[in-house]
């Protein structure tokens, strides 16, 4: 008896555990505001930028005739409500115009982080992901989110 | 030389024929386009986008649909997310440029059916072009039997098409191109397959002769005060012979060569026409608009007011001989060029009928002259400007300012240009500010401190104003209809480079920045190791922005309608949906803002019988459509905003309209960001639905 009361409270006790696992939401879901690169990582990416971007861009990522603006309101709204993947794709893909698909992962994630670090969004403590599904599950947001936990 | 591997992917036999079964027999007739076709990039010749069609209209705009659409993926070995051609439709047959191959594809204009397709593999020489991707367009010519397509490669080559078939037309040119590199009265170095020279703007063709300018790499940071010269040529349509060229740097012993002092036109390049050329075949008079000479923001290499960099000049159609010319801009500095297609419009001045041409501009001056003799409608006195202090550099006194019309979008910065949607966001606007050099249009360039000016900050520059789009002339109203970018703001600061990287003295960039070798599109040596920066203390960088929220007051961006009888606005509005990131902005929260329009520079407008039709620039999330832009409706007379279309990614090419089987359709270019180029064809729906 006293067994049997033993087993249905510890099978009480894993169905809550249960239930309650079930319950946990997913991690948040993480955006551009959440820390995704670090400060190094920018650096790291600076020179690249100019050496491999700039001439298109502009050093102060201000766009020319040929290129968009990589800052402020035409950059934002081209991004807004997408994902890293698809910012950190279109650069893999498409960039340099002269030979798409020349620079490494690490050094279009090293641009990313810098871009990320002129438009004032906050560095973390990890440094931006190289793998395109991995960025996918990092919002791009233009506004700043009003409660930050 | 390249490789010319010629393929007509898919030039295929069964798309010919198909081809050859749909197109109409009416070669008999000499060709005579109708009102209900748009033979040429911008309309006609004259540069209007201007169609009489009134079907799609103010009461039906907003229930057009999508006819059909073409991605432009597979016109390339890559997608293409710079979409900015306009096609032609003529002859029952709609044709464009598409895909990063700069293909050149036939289309069936009312199902979008792909009749054929003609690319150009170049390699090596395509690569290292200065203007790649699809380019604006092309051109249609016929002499009543024969129908002819041509374009220029990424590569500067003109290709023959015939108009049917998609094949080159042997007997022009060799096998059906010209080198354009080649018989350009200068060898351009270093070679034909790397040598910096191409154009990315439609081939213009006039009775018999098509005419060809040229463009080059952003000029910003260039290497060299020395580069390849963008002259202007005109060929026989028929045999692809050169028939005349005009030197937009003259050469010694020319009219203007003594205003490059100390021998600079023998070396200094680029002034080449590299957005859209207008003729008037009647008069037999050609309108170049000149770029600016080497390089953009520092001219102490080339003293002198330098002819023809930003220059409209009036040439012989049959000949190339200056008619006249007018130079907007003294001793360029700016990076002003001239952005756009000169407009042709009959006007009404003091009474009497008068031939005009009409120039808008980056700086936001509508330039407007007779085109006969290049007399300004309205005096353009030369007024003082401020001379600057770059070591060096060498500065025009005055410049050239119209009286009339007034500036048609912000040309300058001041405090009083400055956001002021809150005291708190006007007080960070003005610490940014204070970082620059700030003042009105033709406010010099300043070598960048880093205790400051940065840079100059001013308007009508690379992206401000009107740029390659151009505008509209409406012949009923006589109203000019232009869209300008009323925020787009790029600081020019000026820094002397290290000699391995430019023999300039300066180029453009900011204090603190490490000067890097910087590799334009074509250039890919030692991509994988770059070197670490050379930071100094202080070096920051200074969004021109507040969180996203532009520098200045709105509107961002603007569409005027000016009238050139009187010289005088009929109206102005902001053209675009507030982006979300000022709509949504908490700073902004309670704020009743009216629309503002978009920072973008490249909206192209339409005019028919009523409307003025323009995409937007940038993409928005609104209560009343999903992620996308809207293909927006004005009435023609009032400005004011008649229907909307939704469009998934803004307009990146100018909208075109024609009739086909009864019906007419509006065709608009989009991409952007995420999304790879697609030609959208919109129509009404079928009676009945």
């Amino acid at each position: 008896m006293r067994k049997a009361a033993c087993i249905a409270s510890l099978a009480v006790m894993l169905s809550s555990i249960c239930i309650l696992r079930a319950q946990t939401p997913a991690p948040e879901s993480r955006s551009v505001w959440d820390g995704v690169y670090t400060e190094e990582q920018a650096k790291r990416g600076e020179p690249v930028y100019h050496k491999e971007c700039a001439a298109c861009h502009g050093d102060m990522l201000t766009g020319g005739e040929s290129a968009p603006p990589l800052t402020g309101g035409a950059f934002l709204a081209n991004w807004n409500g997408l994902t890293m993947g698809d910012l950190f794709d279109r650069i893999r893909k498409t960039m340099p115009q002269s030979a798409p698909g020349r620079l490494t992962r690490q050094q279009n994630a090293d641009i990313l982080a810098f871009m990320l670090n002129v438009n004032k969004f906050p560095a973390g403590k990890t440094e931006l992901y190289r793998q395109s599904e991995m960025l996918k599950e990092i919002r791009f947001e233009s506004a700043k989110p009003v409660l930050k936990k | 030389m390249c490789k010319r591997k010629m393929i007509q992917w898919m030039t295929l036999l069964f798309c010919m024929a198909g081809a050859l079964a749909l197109m109409p027999v009416t070669a008999s007739a000499q060709f005579r386009p109708k009102d209900t076709e748009w033979p040429s990039y911008a309309a006609d010749l004259a540069g209007t986008r201007y169609r009489p069609l009134d079907q799609i209209n103010a009461s039906n705009f907003s229930d057009l649909e999508i006819a059909w659409r073409i991605k432009t993926d597979n016109f390339g070995d890559r997608p293409e997310y710079k979409l900015e051609g306009t096609p032609l439709m003529v002859n029952g047959v709609l044709y464009a440029t598409a895909g990063s191959r700069r293909a050149v594809i036939a289309l069936d204009p009312a199902t979008g059916e792909l009749l054929w397709i003609h690319g150009e593999h170049e390699g090596k020489r395509g690569g290292a072009a200065p203007r790649q991707l699809s380019g604006r367009g092309l051109a249609y010519w016929s002499d009543g039997k024969e129908e002819r397509i041509l374009y220029v490669t990424p590569g500067f080559r003109l290709i023959c098409l015939d108009a049917k078939s998609g094949v080159r037309v042997p007997s022009f040119g060799q096998n059906g191109a010209v080198d354009l590199k080649l018989n350009d009265d200068q060898d351009i170095f270093p070679d034909l397959e790397t040598g910096e020279i191409g154009i990315q703007s439609a081939p213009v063709v006039a009775r018999n002769t098509v005419i060809i300018g040229a463009a080059f790499r952003e000029g910003m940071t260039p290497k060299s005060m020395r580069n390849n010269k963008g002259y202007v040529r005109g060929f026989d349509v028929r045999t692809g012979k050169r028939l005349w060229v005009f030197h937009t740097i003259p050469k010694k012993g020319e009219f203007g060569y003594d205003t490059w002092e100390k021998g600079s036109a023998e070396y200094t390049g680029n002034t080449g026409v590299w957005t859209q050329i207008t003729v008037d075949e009647q008069l037999g008079l050609v309108y170049l608009p000149v770029e600016s000479p080497t390089s953009d923001f520092y001219g102490g290499h080339r003293p002198g007011n330098n002819l023809f960099g930003e220059t409209l000049v009036c040439v012989d159609l049959k000949t190339g001989e200056r008619k006249w010319h007018f130079q907007l801009v003294h001793h360029p500095l700016w990076d002003m060029d001239i952005s756009s297609a000169p407009i042709l419009a009959d006007i009404t001045f003091g009474g009497k009928p008068v031939k005009a041409v009409a120039q808008p501009s980056k700086q936001g001056f509508l330039y407007v002259f007779d085109r006969v003799t290049g007399k300004p409608i309205w005096p353009m006195p030369e007024k003082p400007v401020e001379v600057g202090n770059v070591p060096g550099e060498w500065y025009s006194p005055t410049q050239p300012i119209p009286s009339k019309p007034a500036a048609y979008s912000r040309n300058g910065v001041s405090i009083d240009d400055l956001i002021d949607f809150t005291p708190a966001l006007r007080e960070r606007a003005k610490q940014i500010a204070s970082k620059y050099h700030l003042g009105p249009v033709y406010t010099p360039p300043t070598e960048s401190q880093l205790e400051g000016p940065l840079g100059t900050l001013t308007m009508g520059t690379a992206s401000g104003g009107t740029n390659w789009p151009g505008g509209s002339y409406d012949p009923e109203t006589h109203n000019v209809y232009v869209y300008a970018c009323n925020s787009c703001i790029e600081p020019i600061g000026l820094v002397p480079p290290p000699k391995e990287v430019s023999d300039l003295r300066y180029i453009a960039g900011t204090a603190g920045k490490e000067v890097q070798i910087l590799h334009g599109p074509g250039e890919n040596a030692g991509a994988d190791s770059p070197r670490p920066p050379k930071k100094r203390a202080g070096s920051e960088y200074v969004p021109l922005n507040l969180d996203g929220l532009p520098l200045v007051k709105p509107p961002y961006g603007t569409i005027t309608a000016i009238n050139l009888d009187k010289g005088e606005f009929v109206w102005q509005i902001a053209h675009g949906e507030t982006p979300d990131v000022v709509r949504n902005s908490e700073a902004l929260k309670g704020l009743n803002i009216p629309r503002t329009g978009q920072e973008t520079y490249n909206v192209g407008t339409l005019v028919t019988k009523t409307l003025v039709i323009a995409g937007e620039g940038h993409v928005t999330t609104t209560a009343d459509h999903p992620r996308g832009a809207m293909l927006r409706a004005y009435d023609k007379a009032t400005g004011k905003e008649v229907g909307a279309v939704y469009m998934p990614a803004p307009q990146t090419g100018s909208p075109m309209t024609y009739i086909v089987n009864g019906k007419q359709y509006i065709v608009v270019a989009v991409s952007g960001g995420p999304y790879s180029g697609e030609y959208i064809a919109y129509t009404l729906p079928a009676a009945g639905e």
